[in-house]
């Protein structure tokens, strides 16, 4: 497996959770303690600590080492790289059968103008 | 097959780990279809994203057969290719498919298209197995609860908050 697929299975093995997803949008609006990451949830603060280091080992979240409280950081770069490569082969499906699309309506006048509809 | 519906949608579906389920209605017959994805002429003619365009496009369709697309983009040609392992005209190719990059060139993917003709409307239907769940790249977290949709929808909305 390339380094990148490997990159990209751990990001979405990561982003299977509902809490990590939860986790990842909070700081999408900035940083934040563990605790501050915990009250929304029903959670033990190791529960918490469990999925922050599987964000971690995804690349999608890095811990200050800074300040006593260690605030964790949203890291997109990972993030985007996932949706760049759904988004690529999503576009180019849409976009490929949307012109055989329009393209077939060109050919079926070009059939009638001939009358070679059956 | 779905319920036909007019509004022209694509519909993506992940059906396991390394395999995937590309749909969509034409209204068109099942014979002008096949023609217009078989006929390099036509296939020049939309295969790819908007205002891209092929520089090669090669189909020689008969079992054993090969095929070879590329794609003319910034950073050089994008090259597919392939060979045809079953035809059953005009409802079914079979076809292996590798896109050349080297992760993936020498694991092709395995691909089936079938073509159903219903009330002079055609559903279009590809299904695209790959070798392993890694060369699926974007599907491959096994596991993956909610579904694959479900997990990329929500990440859209993630991303679009960065």
């Amino acid at each position: 497996m390339s380094a990148q697929a490997d990159q990209l299975s751990a990001t979405f093995s990561a982003l299977a959770d509902p809490t990590r997803r939860a986790i990842l949008a909070r700081l999408a609006k900035g940083q934040a303690s563990v605790t501050e990451l915990a009250q929304p949830f029903d959670m033990t603060m190791p529960a918490i600590s469990k999925h922050l280091k599987v964000l971690e080992r995804a690349g999608l979240v890095e811990r200050g080492r800074e300040a006593q409280w260690r605030p964790v950081r949203l890291d997109a770069g990972p993030l985007k790289d996932v949706d760049d490569w759904v988004e690529r082969y999503r576009r180019f499906w849409e976009q490929s059968l949307d012109r055989l699309d329009t393209y077939l309506r060109e050919l079926q006048k070009g059939d009638k103008r001939n009358a070679r509809r059956k | 097959m779905p319920v036909g519906n007019s509004a022209a949608t694509t519909t993506f579906t992940q059906t396991s780990d390394r395999e995937l389920e590309v749909s969509r209605w034409f209204d068109a017959p099942r014979e002008l279809v096949w023609e217009a994805m078989t006929k390099p002429e036509h296939v020049r003619n939309w295969w790819g994203p908007r205002g891209t365009s092929l520089t090669v496009c090669e189909i020689d369709l008969r079992v054993g057969g090969k095929w070879r697309f590329a794609l003319a983009s910034p950073e050089g040609d994008v090259t597919f290719f392939g060979k045809y392992l079953e035809i059953d005209e005009p409802a079914r190719v079979v076809n292996t498919e590798h896109y050349d990059v080297p992760e993936l060139r020498d694991h092709p993917a395995m691909v089936t298209m079938t073509l159903t003709e219903k009330d002079g409307r055609t559903f279009y239907q590809v299904n695209e197995i790959f070798e392993a769940a890694e060369h699926l790249q974007g599907a491959v977290a096994s596991g993956m609860e909610g579904g694959w949709r479900e997990t990329l929808d929500r990440l859209n909305d993630l991303v679009k908050t960065l």
